[in-house]
């Protein structure tokens, strides 16, 4: 409708000399759930960063104490578990262990699926062919079992829990920046930049990555959510970070044990995983609506 | 049409190579000796040496290969090194029981979902649509295995109302099924939301009204005809996810489907059956993503030419 | 003078966004007669689609608020008719055509059902009995009847103009809504589609609004042409009239822009400066501030409509003083 397209003409018009970061940056700020999102994932990277200031790994975290099985209580805000230890203690300190795999597994699967999405989407042909049989392969199987695997071949270890991770974010990336770059290559804006003889590196790095960055920061963010969960899983299923670290599946694993008589050990680190990914969600979708404004109203 | 799906039926066998090839090798440095696993501690040397032989685990790693495949083509996927029992007919008699609750996952999702979607679409930036989303949002952010460990905290140890491990009964299936479709109904209600959102702008709407057609009609023959594309993609791509989710709900709730399966194999390093459960689960995956795009292909003349034309 | 078919009287709507209230109509009158063709000619963002789209009472709301004014059509007042009288209305009364046929039709209909779905819901006849009816459509709009079972992503843009035409004209209306409707075609296409408009129009003697930002052909299908900025009309008039005796600066400024083939030496005159941004209009004459007649009274108050003679009327405070001559007219 020609009166939309004014308005959008007319907004521009107005935010001439602001950047584009700036305006993303503007409406992200006037979303309040992407706000109190972005508010709670600094105060987690703080806990994470502090948690060895406030507790000691080996007396608080993984020691004994006689208060054994206790219900939450102001002594201890979520209670007790079987071996007396303080469950908020270890839901705060386990922070770090979430942080570091999410964030760790997105960046390995980013870089990996960067350059092979890029690769496809810009050469096409023998590439394009090889990235996406390979992605079908990994569709093909329950991404869970494949994690799995990977973890039983390479060890149980953070680091191999990582590698697993990062496959399935990988292939995420890859299609999303293959479509992106297909698109964007396709346009006339980067024909004209080849008509003025502009090299192919050059071309890749000042028209096509920028602007195939929006999808890829969205999916970044709603990636460290969907990496925590699945971390958490493998955990749960005892092929994560083992015993006695206090990462947030690995603590639902042991809890599960006493879920009849002591469901708060159950109740507090799915607690603690649900709102960290909840707080990325909320990130994600606003910066979504912020890079995308046409998507929203 | 036809000549589609043999296609694709065709194109399902490089995949099906590939994976096995690296699941294969995978098991074979991950798993562990088979030798040790099949005789009794007690067991001699010779004993040992001789049961290698036999299973020809002294042939190089190709022919061990070669001889799966071919074992795989007529059926032949081995035998549990833990029970002793045939891989194939193990992995066809657990079948069942995931499909039993992935289905009925898949339909507690879609009765909650597409509703809630649509509705909170037509309602979009009231409080309808915010508590819609809030509820959606909480459902994406939390992991299933634990929403079923929620579920079962109250529905079976604070109520006592069902039962929480096993499946001697439909009522065993309702907890698990609950766990599974409530987790995909998050996500699907996003996906039918902005769906429909996007469809309800578009001018053919407006020639819809223009015609005279009631709200009602535009909305639900119009709109929804169009919105079911991205919803049914959707929930397509969400299989892998209702395969992810239903393995860990039949941890939590004991339930004895494929998941189970595979993660006590794992745990037990039981090579072949390990192996064989993740092939066939990967057949099983091609094939449903095969239904989905035929789905697809009813739903959407435009990818019906497309399938016609490409022969 | 002759009776009309509708009549918009002081139409004002507004679009209520985050971002601000956008007028996009403000004040507007005209009326269309019976079995006459008028143009409405106006940039983009003039507000001529939600002219068209209040007509039919299918502003999009949110964000769109239709503030006061009246549409009376055949006597009754669009904006107060019920919803069973709207879809009564839409498409038996008055149907539309859209300006992109691209995405006017709905992609997963065949164009067969979608020109029934009109007569189905108007006529209560059956389905199987309108789809007939609808490859009798097709034919009169020149597509063979066999193709009511194609779907829209198999006809070409002009193809497909003419299955939305079929749309509009399938319960035979009184009177027509025209948004641009060969802006999306190729120029050759173009001329095919008006032709066969005018055509049906006459033979079913129908009335029409035309909305254009082509003068060319609003001089070769329209009875009576509307000048439109900024949301109001500034010049109304026969077509006739407007063309050789143009009084509003703003149109002058229009046929200065065009090139003129008589005299390929001349450069284009082009109108200075853009449309005002909707969500803050000057004060007095929205067109003051691009107007090379501009006084300090046009800055005072909104010009009136007022009658030059005959059907022709323009909103213009240059005309307080009675000698005033555009110098288009001035110079012959």
């Amino acid at each position: 409708m020609s009166e939309k397209k004014t308005v959008s003409v007319e907004t521009l018009n107005e935010y001439k000399g602001r950047s584009l970061a700036q305006e993303t940056w503007r409406r992200f700020l006037k979303n309040k759930g992407a706000i109190v999102g972005m508010a709670f994932m600094i105060l987690l990277v703080i806990l994470a960063c502090s948690g060895d200031l406030i507790y000691d790994f080996q007396v608080d975290i993984t020691g004994f104490s006689a208060d054994l099985s206790e219900s939450p209580s102001l002594d201890h805000l979520f209670g007790t578990d079987q071996l007396g230890r303080d469950i908020f203690a270890r839901v705060i300190y386990g922070t770090r262990y979430s942080l570091i795999i999410g964030v760790g597994s997105v960046a390995l699967g980013l870089v990996v699926g960067l350059i092979t999405g890029s690769l496809a989407g810009f050469y096409g042909g023998f590439w394009d062919q090889l990235v996406m049989r390979a992605n079908d392969i990994l569709y093909s199987i329950p991404n869970i079992m494949l994690a799995v695997v990977i973890v039983q071949l390479l060890g149980k270890s953070i680091g191999s829990l990582l590698v697993a991770l990062s496959i399935s974010s990988a292939t995420s990336f890859a299609k999303i920046t293959r479509a992106a770059v297909m698109t964007i290559r396709g346009q006339e804006y980067v024909e004209s930049a080849y008509a003025m003889g502009l090299p192919t590196w050059k071309i890749i790095l000042k028209h096509i990555i920028p602007n195939c960055l929006s999808p890829i920061i969205v999916q970044v963010t709603l990636a460290i959510g969907s990496n925590i969960i699945s971390a958490s899983s493998l955990s749960f299923l005892g092929v994560g970070v083992p015993i006695p670290i206090p990462e947030w599946g690995t603590m639902l694993a042991e809890g599960r044990t006493y879920i009849v008589s002591e469901p708060w050990m159950c109740i507090f680190p799915g607690l603690a995983i649900m709102f960290t990914v909840l707080a990325l969600n909320l990130m994600g979708d606003g910066l979504r609506d912020a890079l995308d404004p046409k998507l929203k109203r | 049409m036809i000549r589609y799906v043999l296609k694709r039926l065709l194109f399902m066998i490089p995949t099906i190579l590939l994976t096995s090839l690296i699941i294969f090798f995978a098991m074979k440095i991950a798993g562990g000796d088979p030798v040790k696993q099949i005789l009794p501690e007690n067991a001699t040397v010779e004993q040992q040496e001789n049961l290698r032989e036999e299973m020809g685990l002294n042939d190089p790693l190709v022919v061990q290969y070669a001889r799966y495949m071919a074992g795989l083509i007529t059926g032949d996927m081995g035998e549990s090194y833990v029970t002793g029992k045939d891989v194939l007919q193990t992995f066809m008699e657990r079948l069942p029981m995931t499909l039993a609750l992935g289905g009925s996952a898949l339909i507690v999702a879609c009765i909650i979902s597409v509703p809630l979607g649509i509705y909170t679409a037509l309602n979009q930036n009231t409080w309808k649509d915010t508590t819609g989303m809030v509820f959606a949002l909480f459902g994406v952010s939390m992991p299933n295995f634990w929403l079923g460990l929620m579920l079962m905290l109250l529905f079976a140890v604070k109520w006592k109302l069902l039962p929480s491990q096993g499946a001697e009964g439909p009522e065993y299936l309702v907890l698990p099924a609950l766990t599974v479709g409530l987790g995909l109904a998050a996500l699907i209600t996003r996906t039918t939301r902005s769906a429909m959102l996007d469809v309800i702008r578009q001018d053919y709407m407006t020639t819809a009204k223009a015609k005279g057609a009631s709200h009602r009609r535009v909305i639900y023959y119009h709109g929804l005809k169009n919105a079911m594309i991205p919803i049914v993609t959707a929930i397509g791509m969400q299989f892998s996810l209702v395969m992810t989710g239903s393995a860990l709900a039949e941890v939590v709730f004991s339930w004895p489907g494929i998941g189970r399966l595979v993660f006590e194999s794992i745990d037990k390093r039981d090579e072949p059956m390990v192996t064989g459960a993740i092939i066939l689960c990967c057949i099983l995956m091609s094939i449903i993503n095969l239904v989905v795009d035929l789905i697809y292909a009813f739903l959407d003349p435009r990818i019906k030419a497309q399938y016609s034309n490409k022969g | 003078m002759s009776e009309k078919i509708l009549e918009i009287k002081d139409l004002v709507v507004h679009f209520e966004t985050d971002d601000g209230c956008v007028k996009a109509i403000n004040g507007l009158t005209l009326s269309v007669g019976k079995e006459k063709t008028l143009g409405l000619v106006g940039e983009t963002g003039a507000g001529k689609t939600t002219t068209a789209l209040s007509i039919l009472n299918l502003v999009p709301s949110p964000p769109g608020v239709i503030k006061g004014g009246s549409i009376e059509l055949d006597g009754k007042d669009v904006l107060q008719m019920s919803d069973k009288e709207l879809e009564h209305m839409r498409g038996n009364d008055v149907a539309m055509i859209f300006q992109d046929p691209m995405t006017a039709l709905n992609p997963v209909l065949t164009v067969g059902e979608q020109i029934a779905e009109s007569i189905m819901l108007h006529e209560h006849i059956s389905m199987k009995d309108a789809f007939e009816r609808a490859k009798e459509m097709l034919k009169m709009v020149g597509i063979a009847e066999s193709r009511a079972y194609d779907y829209p992503h198999q006809f070409s843009g002009g193809m497909r103009q003419r299955v939305v035409i079929a749309i509009a004209l399938a319960c035979q209306p009184n009177f027509l809504i025209a948004d641009e409707p060969t802006t999306a075609l190729d120029v050759t296409i173009q001329a095919q589609v008006l032709d066969l408009m005018k055509e049906l129009i006459e033979k079913n003697h129908m009335s029409m609004l035309l909305i254009t930002h082509d003068l060319g052909v609003v001089a070769e299908v329209c009875n009576d042409v509307a000048v439109m900025y900024a949301g109001r009309i500034v010049e109304i008039g026969s077509t006739e009239e407007v063309f050789n005796s143009t009084r509003h600066p703003y149109t002058e400024g229009l046929f200065d822009s065009l090139p003129n083939l008589k005299e390929q030496g001349e450069e284009l005159v082009p109108i200075k400066g853009m449309m005002p941004d909707p969500m803050r209009l000057p004060e007095g004459c929205t067109f003051a501030p691009r107007c090379p007649y501009a006084t300090e009274a046009c800055t005072q108050t909104v010009p009136e409509l007022r009658k030059m003679g005959g059907t022709h009327f323009v909103a213009c405070h240059a005309y307080d003083d009675p000698s005033f001559r555009l110098r288009r007219n001035a110079n012959g």
